[in-house]
């Protein structure tokens, strides 16, 4: 005892005085409780920096700079036959459209009065996204009827004349750049005052497939979502019922001995193992061995399933050990077989902890890179996948994709990616939560 | 007038339901229960009592084989229900607890409906043909639980909800819902209040007139107050068992007597 | 009471004492009154049938014992519960001694009837007895319908039945004096006189313990005593 005077007899300290000892732990309390609100105070602003960081530099990705032109589709051009057959007009390759697109800038500049000092004809051009044209093919090939006629048409303005109304390219930077020059971003300020160009919604962005690495404007990130749903309906669709059946077994009908002991070790080391050893593994097995089709959302669905099922295994059998065994005892007690107890008791009052490990499981594996550059995942796909063994790519991969390219307008896309990537892992915490909160049941 | 009390004595002339003898319980390598022989008889309670550990409850647990769920516990001896060995191989320990029906210590009612609750046990063993037979036979099951006042306008809200008595009368109602022949309770009542656990002895000594009914208790108050029969446990040992007023005025054996006075525990 | 307990066993188990203890009340109250007309009527027969009957009220009393032991040991009974299981053994043992002396009082009635009678002691102790029996009855109701009025009333009727002793008292001093051969018939009347006047006093310790189970109290001791043949020769005897 180092405070001898709380022990001496006959001196009675009174109450309303705290005593040295008393002190000291109110204070050492006190200093816990500061180090507490500092460390989640740290955390904080930890995610208020990624979150500020990610949405300043992607938010812009989600509106693009479009020219709005009236276009004469001009027959002589479009369609020397005059005949409307779709199988003729296909022969006239976007580079003739990519002309008519040129000449109605050309004709707008005209017409509003726009004059710029040294402006050429290549400037000109190069204000519109090489994607315009292909957009006016495919509008006209899908209705010939249009030909002959003037069309408005909202086209992509070019990836730099975009960055400069965002702010990314100003005249000093495009005096050093040779893709722009400082013409055009004065005609970009007369067109903007003209309210010829102007930014807004860019569904393109969402919906569209990747573009290359010089048009920037036109890439998407459609196939990614598309390739990255597939990805998760096959891992939900081998995980959650092999997951699920395995953890009943090994938690309610397996003897308890050294083999299920083994068993269970290795369940908890498979979840710590790297994520690129999956990758390998995939490779491996599906590809050379299996000779399944590479960069196929089946080989990356059936390698994240790998992946996710010691997650699925851990939390289903937490789940299940969870449920009070008073259940168990009160379907055994009036004569349930231990099958029954479990799929008409134990099963329902899991299944919220079940769900909320398969969505996190999921989430994680939506979230994976590494093992899906293994297996191909990575290659440039323009085209939408019909199905499981088509070619895709994934969303993160996506996003790994663009950070490597050297346009800095792929910057801007690869943060709206991620945007997206986390209002998907979002929207499934949420539900994870909502689904606990839902049918969690007090027992 | 005359004498009320000499009828509920003579209760042991009933026959006997379950016949033990020489029963020995092992868990792993302890002995947990030695040489117990019990004659349970029909339409009677008969209350196990003793200190925490002396085996009561694990005895209990033998009569309708829920000791099979715990895989390093081992029985041996002979256990009857009506002449039949329940540790036959023959006998599926299922088809044992349909008969022998179980209360647990803590109300443990399943997170769906009241009606569901009473329903449940019918439904799995098939004991009715159709949907008038089965509201039928929960109405039966509450009422003989007196709870079917207290709940027949909300048969649907689920039996979570009750207080803890109600709830511990629903798992009385769900187990007598699959007539059983006997019914076992364990610590029924030590989840419960003063009130609750007056009415769910008043319930016990009802259930007598259709039931055998043996009962786990850690108060010996309420042994002495619902029983007919009282059997006293001691580490692992059956020490005495006999008549109840017997047990609590002239207990034969010292430990007996020491235990209900309150001087071993 | 009122109210039921929840469990009903409990209930069974208090009417079942309740109804032995009625039960014994009224075979005392006809031992009482049989031996009181074996007397007056010098009835043999009827006086050993009261001896003989004494066996079945001690069998009671031990029973009742037996009964409430039981009951506190199996139920713990509390509050009205336990007063009425001890005023319900008090009782019992109250009525056990008013058989003994109705018992007593057949054994001298065989004795008397050898003897000469005495005036009419037989037909005064008679009344007496009637008294006795009429208090007993009535403590015996109260306890039944826990009725603290009327046990009270009791305790006061037991001044009537020490004046109707101390009146005896006098009358049988007064035949000794007139004939010494009258003194062993007035000696034994006196003897009975004095175990009828016991049994009022029983009577009243039954309704005092009819009090203290309505109550909860037991009734003060100053209740009006007129038994004054204790003071008698005191002051120069009955001159």
């Amino acid at each position: 005892m180092t405070d001898a005077s709380a022990i001496r007899p006959g001196i009675r300290a009174s109450l309303m005085t705290p005593d040295t000892r008393t002190r000291r732990r109110n204070a050492a309390e006190a200093r816990f409780r500061l180090y507490g609100r500092i460390a989640i105070a740290i955390g904080l602003a930890a995610l208020v920096v990624l979150m500020g960081s990610v949405l300043a530099n992607g938010l812009g990705s989600f509106r693009q700079s479009f020219l709005t032109l009236e276009v004469h589709l001009d027959e002589k051009v479009l369609d020397k036959s005059g005949a409307r057959d779709p199988e003729a007009m296909k022969k006239v390759t976007t580079i003739g459209y990519g002309k008519i697109v040129d000449a109605a800038l050309k004709a707008t500049i005209a017409a509003e009065g726009i004059v710029v000092e040294g402006l050429t004809d290549k400037d000109v051009s190069d204000m519109i996204s090489k994607e315009a044209a292909a957009l006016v093919r495919n509008r006209v090939l899908a209705d010939p009827a249009l030909v002959g006629q003037t069309v408005a048409f909202k086209v992509l303005a070019n990836g730099r004349i975009d960055g400069y109304l965002k702010g990314r390219v100003t005249m000093d930077s495009a005096e050093r750049d040779s893709n722009v020059s400082p013409r055009q971003l004065e005609l970009a300020d007369a067109l903007v005052a003209r309210g010829i160009l102007a930014k807004s919604f860019n569904a393109g962005f969402i919906t569209g497939p990747d573009a290359s690495e010089l048009r920037p404007e036109a890439a998407g990130m459609g196939i990614a979502i598309l390739g990255s749903a597939y990805m998760m309906l096959v891992v939900l669709f081998l995980s959650l019922p092999i997951g699920v059946a395995a953890s009943i077994y090994l938690e309610e009908f397996a003897p308890k001995n050294r083999f299920t002991d083994l068993i269970e070790v290795n369940i908890s080391n498979l979840a710590a193992v790297p994520s690129i050893v999956f990758g390998i593994l995939g490779l491996a097995i599906f590809i050379n061995f299996a000779h399944l089709p590479q960069s196929a959302p089946v080989v990356g669905g059936l390698v994240l399933t790998l992946m996710t099922l010691p997650t699925v295994i851990i939390s289903t059998r937490a789940a299940l050990r969870a449920v009070p065994p008073s259940i168990r005892d009160a379907a055994l007690g009036i004569g349930a077989s231990k099958m029954q107890a479990i799929f008409h008791h134990v099963l329902p009052l899991a299944a919220p902890g079940i769900l909320t490990g398969m969505i996190i499981g999921l989430a994680q594996a939506l979230g994976e890179t590494a093992p899906l550059l293994l297996i191909g995942m990575v290659a440039f796909v323009r085209d939408y996948p019909g199905g499981l063994f088509d070619p895709a790519t994934a969303l993160p991969v996506q996003v790994y994709n663009w950070t490597q390219r050297a346009d800095p307008a792929f910057v801007e896309r690869a943060s709206g990616a991620i945007i997206v990537l986390m209002v998907f892992l979002l929207a499934m915490n949420m539900a994870a939560i909502v689904l606990r909160r839902r049918f969690e049941r007090r027992w | 007038m005359d004498d009320m009390r000499l009828t509920e004595r003579a209760l042991d002339a009933g026959t006997t339901k379950i016949m033990a003898r020489g029963v020995q319980v092992f868990y792993g390598d302890t002995h947990a229960l030695r040489d117990v022989d019990v004659d349970i008889l029909d339409r009677t309670v008969t209350a196990f009592i003793g200190p925490s550990g002396c085996g009561k409850s694990t005895f209990l647990r033998c009569l309708n084989r829920m000791n099979d769920t715990i895989p390093v516990c081992r029985v041996e001896g002979t256990i009857t229900l009506d002449g039949e060995d329940i540790y036959d191989r023959r006998v599926d320990p299922v088809q044992l607890r349909a008969k022998v029906g179980m209360v647990f210590q803590k109300p443990n009612p399943f997170p769906k409906s009241i009606y569901d609750n009473v329903a449940y046990g019918p439904r799995i063993h098939g004991l009715t043909r159709n949907k008038a037979e089965l509201d039928g036979v929960v109405e039966q099951s509450l009422r003989r639980a007196a709870l079917w006042n207290e709940v027949k306008d909300r048969l649907h809200a689920p039996g979570t909800g009750l207080s803890g008595g109600q709830q511990q009368r629903l798992c009385i109602a769900r187990a007598i819902a699959t007539s059983p022949e006997v019914l076992l309770m364990d610590e029924p009542c030590s989840a419960l209040d003063p009130i609750a656990t007056a009415q769910v002895e008043e319930l016990i000594d009802e259930l007598r007139a259709n039931f055998s009914v043996v009962i786990v208790t850690h108060s010996m108050q309420q042994a002495a107050r619902v029983s007919q029969r009282t059997a006293f446990f001691h580490l692992g040992n059956l020490v005495e068992y006999g008549e109840t007023g017997q047990i609590f005025t002239t207990p034969r054996d010292p430990r007996t007597e020491s235990y209900i006075s309150g001087r071993i525990g | 009471m009122t109210e039921q307990h929840i469990l009903r066993a409990f209930d069974r188990d208090l009417e079942a004492i309740q109804a032995q203890l009625m039960k014994m009340g009224g075979l005392v109250e006809t031992a009482i009154l049989e031996a009181a007309s074996a007397l007056e009527g010098r009835d043999d027969d009827l006086a050993e049938k009261v001896r003989q009957g004494d066996k079945a009220i001690d069998a009671l009393e031990e029973r009742i014992n037996e009964e409430v032991a039981r009951l506190i040991a199996l139920r713990s009974p509390a509050a009205t519960d336990l007063r009425m299981v001890l005023s319900v053994m008090k009782i019992a043992g109250s009525l056990e001694r008013i058989g003994d002396y109705a018992k007593n009082m057949a054994k001298r009635t065989v004795v008397l009837g050898k003897m000469p009678t005495i005036g009419s002691a037989g037909g005064s102790l008679r009344r007496m007895a009637k008294a006795v029996v009429s208090m007993l009855s009535d403590a015996l109701d109260a306890h039944v319908q826990r009725d603290a009025d009327l046990a009270r009333d009791v305790l006061n009727r037991d001044r009537e039945v020490d004046q109707m002793y101390n009146a005896l008292f006098r009358e049988f001093l007064t035949h000794m004096m007139e004939d010494p051969r009258n003194i062993t018939p007035c000696m034994h009347l006196h003897f009975i006189a004095k175990n009828v006047e016991r049994m009022g006093d029983h009577a009243t310790t039954i309704a005092e313990q009819v009090i203290y189970l309505v109550t909860g109290v037991l009734p003060d001791e100053d209740r009006p005593k007129s038994e004054s043949v204790t003071t008698i020769g005191v002051e120069g005897g009955a001159a």
